[in-house]
C-alpha cells in the first residue's frame, strides 16, 4: 500500500507529530459530506489511509469507514475497549486495548495479523519505526515488538503507569511516565539513557523539534529538554496540568492545558507568543494545518496560528480527547458519543 | 446473594421526612417547592447488614485536619496530605498505628472501591494525591493493588483528572459509563423509582461495581456548593455517584435532591459497603458547584475531614460553605428569594448572587432521619486539628 499525500497514518499524522502541515490555509467547512455513528464512545483519534478512515471505539471496535460514502466498510471486534489511536504501517493497522493486547490487523480486509500482550491496559498509540513497534502500558513497561510478527524485542519496566505515546527518533525512544519522569531509552535494547524528573505524573506525549524534546506534566509545567542529555533547557508554567500532546510548527510549539488555554511558545526560548482561552479543559492534542490550528475541547475550534485568534468554532460531538484528521479535501473528526464527521 | 430475591420498599417524599425541619428553618416559611413524590426502592433481599454500615463505627464524629502547606500555588503536597490523612485516621479511631486504624475498616480479603468525585475536574476534584495516600493505606493492611478500584460514574470526567496515569500501578481505574447514554455498567435489579416531573424513564439503577463488584467503599468527596443540592459532600457523592439517571430529579427551579440523595444512600448494599469517608477540602468551591472552573469561587482551604458518618461530615461542610458565602456577602444556600434565580448558566457561573435552583441543603438532615447519621450540630463531635 503506497502512502498518498492525504494519508494520516498515526497520531498527529506522522512520527514527527507535526500534524499534517498542509500548505494551504483552511477555510471554515461549508458542509458535512457525511455524518455517521460508530458503536461506543470515541476517545482515540481517527487515522486515514487511502479510502479508509479507521476509527477506534470504546465498544471495542476498530471501524473502517469509506471516506467517499461514509459507509462502514468493515469493523474488527477487539477483546476490549480501544482508547488507543491506531497507527498504520506496512499494510497493517495497529492499536492497543484495555485488556493489554496490542493487535495488528490487515488494513484492507480487517483480518487479524498478530497480537501481543502487556500486563495491563494499553491506551497509548503504537509507534512504528525501523521494523519495530513501540508502546507503553499501564503495567509500567515500555515494549518493543517486531512489526511483522509481534514477537518481542525488549521490555523495559519504568517507575509508573504509561499513558504517554512514545516519540521514537532514529535510535531513541522518549516517553513520559506516571512516576513523573521523562525517559530516553535505547530503541534497540530499552536501556535507559537518561531520565529527568518533573513534579507530578505525566500522561502527555512528547514531541521532538531538532534536538529539543517537548512535553507537559501534571505539575503544570511544560518542559523543553536537551534530547541528548535530558537537561532542562527551559520550563514554562501553565495554569493547570498538561495532558495535550504538543504540536510543532516551525519555531512554535502549541499545546493546551486543563485550564482551557491553548499556549504557543517559542521552542528556542520558551517565550509565550500567544495564548488563547477556549473555555473548557483541553486534553486533546492540537493539530496544525497550514495557518490554522484545530483543537477539540468539548467543541471544535479553529485558531489562527499566527496570533491565536479564534477563527470559528462548532459544536461537533463534544469531543475531549480525539484529534481531527486534516487533509486537502476534508476534515475528519470523531466525537465522544461515537459521531464521525467528514467536513468539507 | 440470591440475585433473584429482591424486596421493595417505599419511601414517602420530602414532606413527611422533613416536617421537623420545615418547622425550625425560617428559610422554609415561604418555600415554593412542591412535595416529593413517593420513591420506591428495589434492593436485594437478605443482604448481610454490615456493622460498619453508615453511620459506621463513629456516628457523629468528624475529624478535621487543616494544614495550609497542603496546597500551595494550586498544587497539592503529597507529603503533607500523607501526614494529614495519617493523623486523621489516628484521631478518628484512637489507634496510634495508622495500619491498625485502616484495619478497622478494611481486611486483606476485601475488594475496595475508592469513590472519587471527578465532576468539576480539573479545577476542583478529588485530588490524585489524596487518592494515592488512600491506596497506600488500603495496601498497608494487605489488600493487593489489583483488588483496589478507583471509580466514578463518568469515565470521561476521570480522564480529565488524569487518574489513570497518577495512581499506583496495578490499581484499576474504572468509569461506570463511557458516555452519557451508556447504561451497561448498571444493575437492572437494584433501583430507585419515582416520577418527579413526568419523565419517561422513572428508574435510577445502581452501578454494578457497587452492587456486586466491591466489598468496601471509601468515599472521597470534595467540598462544594451545589446549585441544586445546596452542597455536595459525602451523601451527594455516594448517592448521585452510584445511581444513574439522576439529572431528572432537577427541573429549574426545583430539585428533589431532598429526599432522593438520602434515600439512595440508604439502599443496600451501598449503605453497608460505604465504611469510611475522607473529604478533600484542600480546595473548597463556595459558588458555582459542582462544575465551576471559575477560580474566583474556589479557595485553597487546605483541610481534610475524616469520618464514618456522612451526615455529620456534610453538616460541617455546609457550615463552612455557608460561612464563606456569608463572608463574601452572597445569599445563603438556604435562600428562597426568587430574585436570585436565573436561567442563564453564564450568569450563574459569574455571579455568586445567582442560582439555577432553590437549593436543597436540607437533604442532609433528611438523610439523618433515615438513620444515616447525625445532623444535630450539638451532638456532633467535631475534632479540629490545625497543623499549620
Amino acid at each position: 500500500m503506497t502512502q498518498t499525500a492525504h494519508d494520516w497514518p498515526t497520531l498527529l499524522c506522522d512520527n514527527a507529530r507535526r500534524g499534517g502541515q498542509a500548505p494551504q490555509p483552511w477555510r471554515a467547512p461549508g458542509r458535512a459530506r457525511w455524518q455517521t455513528n460508530v458503536e461506543g464512545a470515541v476517545r482515540g483519534s481517527p487515522v486515514l489511509q487511502g479510502e479508509l478512515l479507521y476509527v477506534p471505539s470504546l465498544a471495542g471496535f476498530l471501524n473502517a469507514i469509506n471516506i467517499r460514502s461514509g459507509r462502514l466498510q468493515w469493523r474488527f471486534k477487539a477483546p476490549a475497549a480501544i482508547h488507543s489511536t491506531p497507527s498504520i504501517s506496512s499494510g497493517r493497522v495497529l492499536f492497543g486495548c484495555s485488556d493489554g493486547k496490542v493487535i495488528a490487523i490487515d488494513a484492507v480486509t480487517g483480518t487479524k495479523s498478530w497480537e501481543t500482550a502487556a500486563e495491563d491496559e494499553v491506551w497509548t498509540s503504537p509507534v512504528v519505526q525501523n521494523e519495530a513497534v513501540f508502546f507503553g502500558s499501564a503495567d509500567g513497561a515500555m515494549y518493543a515488538v517486531q512489526v511483522e510478527t509481534g514477537a518481542p524485542k525488549w521490555k523495559k519496566v519504568l517507575g509508573g503507569r504509561i499513558y504517554s505515546t512514545a516519540h521514537v527518533a532514529e535510535k531513541r525512544v522518549y516517553v513520559g511516565c506516571g512516576d513523573g519522569n521523562i525517559y530516553a531509552l535505547d530503541a534497540l535494547t530499552g536501556h535507559v539513557f537518561w531520565k529527568t524528573a518533573t513534579g507530578n505524573g505525566i500522561d502527555c506525549s512528547p514531541a521532538l523539534a531538532d534536538d529539543t524534546l517537548l512535553i507537559g506534566s501534571q505539575d503544570f509545567f511544560f518542559y523543553a529538554l536537551d534530547a541528548g542529555s535530558g537537561a532542562i533547557r527551559w520550563k514554562y508554567e501553565a495554569e493547570l496540568g498538561i495532558t495535550s500532546a504538543p504540536a510543532i510548527s516551525g519555531d512554535l510549539v502549541i499545546f493546551g492545558c486543563k485550564a482551557g488555554t491553548l499556549h504557543a511558545l517559542d521552542i528556542r526560548t520558551g517565550k509565550v507568543i500567544w495564548k488563547t482561552r477556549t473555555g473548557q479543559a483541553i486534553t486533546a492534542p492540537a493539530v496544525v494545518s497550514g495557518s490554522v490550528i484545530w483543537i477539540q475541547a468539548g467543541i471544535t475550534f479553529a485558531i489562527n496560528l499566527s496570533d491565536g485568534k479564534v477563527l470559528w468554532r462548532a459544536g461537533l460531538g463534544n469531543s475531549l480527547q480525539s484529534a481531527p484528521v486534516v487533509t486537502n479535501h476534508a476534515v475528519y473528526l470523531a466525537g465522544m458519543e461515537g459521531e464521525v464527521y467528514a467536513l468539507e | 446473594m440470591d440475585r433473584r430475591a429482591f424486596v421493595k420498599r417505599s419511601c414517602l417524599g420530602g414532606v413527611a421526612l422533613l416536617l421537623d425541619h420545615w418547622g425550625t428553618s425560617p428559610a422554609y416559611s415561604q418555600d415554593l417547592i412542591p412535595p416529593a413524590p413517593p420513591i420506591h426502592v428495589n434492593e436485594p433481599a437478605g443482604t448481610a447488614v454490615s456493622s460498619l454500615r453508615m453511620p459506621g463505627l463513629y456516628p457523629g464524629r468528624v475529624v478535621e485536619i487543616s494544614d495550609e502547606r497542603s496546597i500551595v500555588a494550586n498544587r497539592v503536597s503529597q507529603s503533607i496530605v500523607r501526614q494529614m490523612i495519617e493523623q486523621g485516621m489516628r484521631e478518628l479511631t484512637g489507634e496510634k498505628d495508622p495500619r491498625l486504624a485502616w484495619s478497622k475498616f478494611i481486611q486483606p480479603q476485601d475488594t475496595v472501591g475508592i469513590k472519587i468525585n471527578p465532576s468539576g475536574a480539573p479545577a476542583c476534584c478529588s485530588s490524585p494525591e489524596i487518592v494515592r495516600e488512600i491506596v497506600a493505606g488500603v495496601q498497608s493492611v494487605g489488600v493487593p493493588a489489583r483488588n483496589i478500584f478507583v471509580y466514578d460514574r463518568y469515565a470521561y470526567e476521570m480522564d480529565i483528572g488524569s487518574y489513570q496515569a497518577l495512581v499506583p500501578m496495578g490499581v484499576r481505574v474504572t468509569g461506570v459509563q463511557e458516555h452519557k447514554l451508556d447504561v451497561s455498567g448498571y444493575d437492572p435489579n437494584v433501583f430507585c423509582e419515582a416520577n418527579f416531573f413526568g419523565e419517561w424513564e422513572t428508574r435510577s439503577y445502581m452501578a454494578s461495581i457497587v452492587s456486586s463488584g466491591v466489598t468496601k467503599i471509601i468515599n472521597v468527596p470534595t467540598m462544594k456548593d451545589h446549585s441544586a443540592a445546596g452542597v455536595t459532600g459525602c451523601l451527594k457523592n455516594l448517592g448521585y455517584g452510584t445511581f444513574n439517571n439522576v439529572e431528572r430529579s432537577h427541573r429549574r427551579p426545583f430539585s428533589f435532591t431532598d429526599p432522593l440523595i438520602g434515600i439512595m444512600c440508604s439502599v443496600e448494599p451501598l449503605r453497608s459497603k460505604a465504611v469510611l469517608h475522607i473529604m478533600d477540602g484542600t480546595r473548597i468551591v463556595w459558588h458555582g458547584g459542582p462544575l465551576t472552573q471559575n477560580p474566583d469561587f474556589i479557595f485553597p482551604a487546605g483541610l481534610i475531614m475524616v469520618g464514618t458518618d456522612p451526615v455529620a461530615m456534610d453538616t460541617i461542610e455546609l457550615e463552612k460553605i455557608e460561612a464563606k458565602r456569608r463572608n463574601e456577602g452572597v445569599p445563603s444556600v438556604w435562600s428562597r428569594d426568587p430574585k436570585s434565580l436565573t436561567n442563564d448558566g453564564g450568569a450563574f457561573y459569574q455571579d455568586a448572587s445567582k442560582n439555577l435552583f432553590y437549593r436543597q441543603p436540607h437533604h442532609i438532615a433528611a438523610a439523618g432521619k433515615l438513620g444515616l447519621g447525625i445532623s444535630d450540630r450539638k451532638q456532633i463531635e467535631h475534632h479540629v486539628i490545625h497543623v499549620a
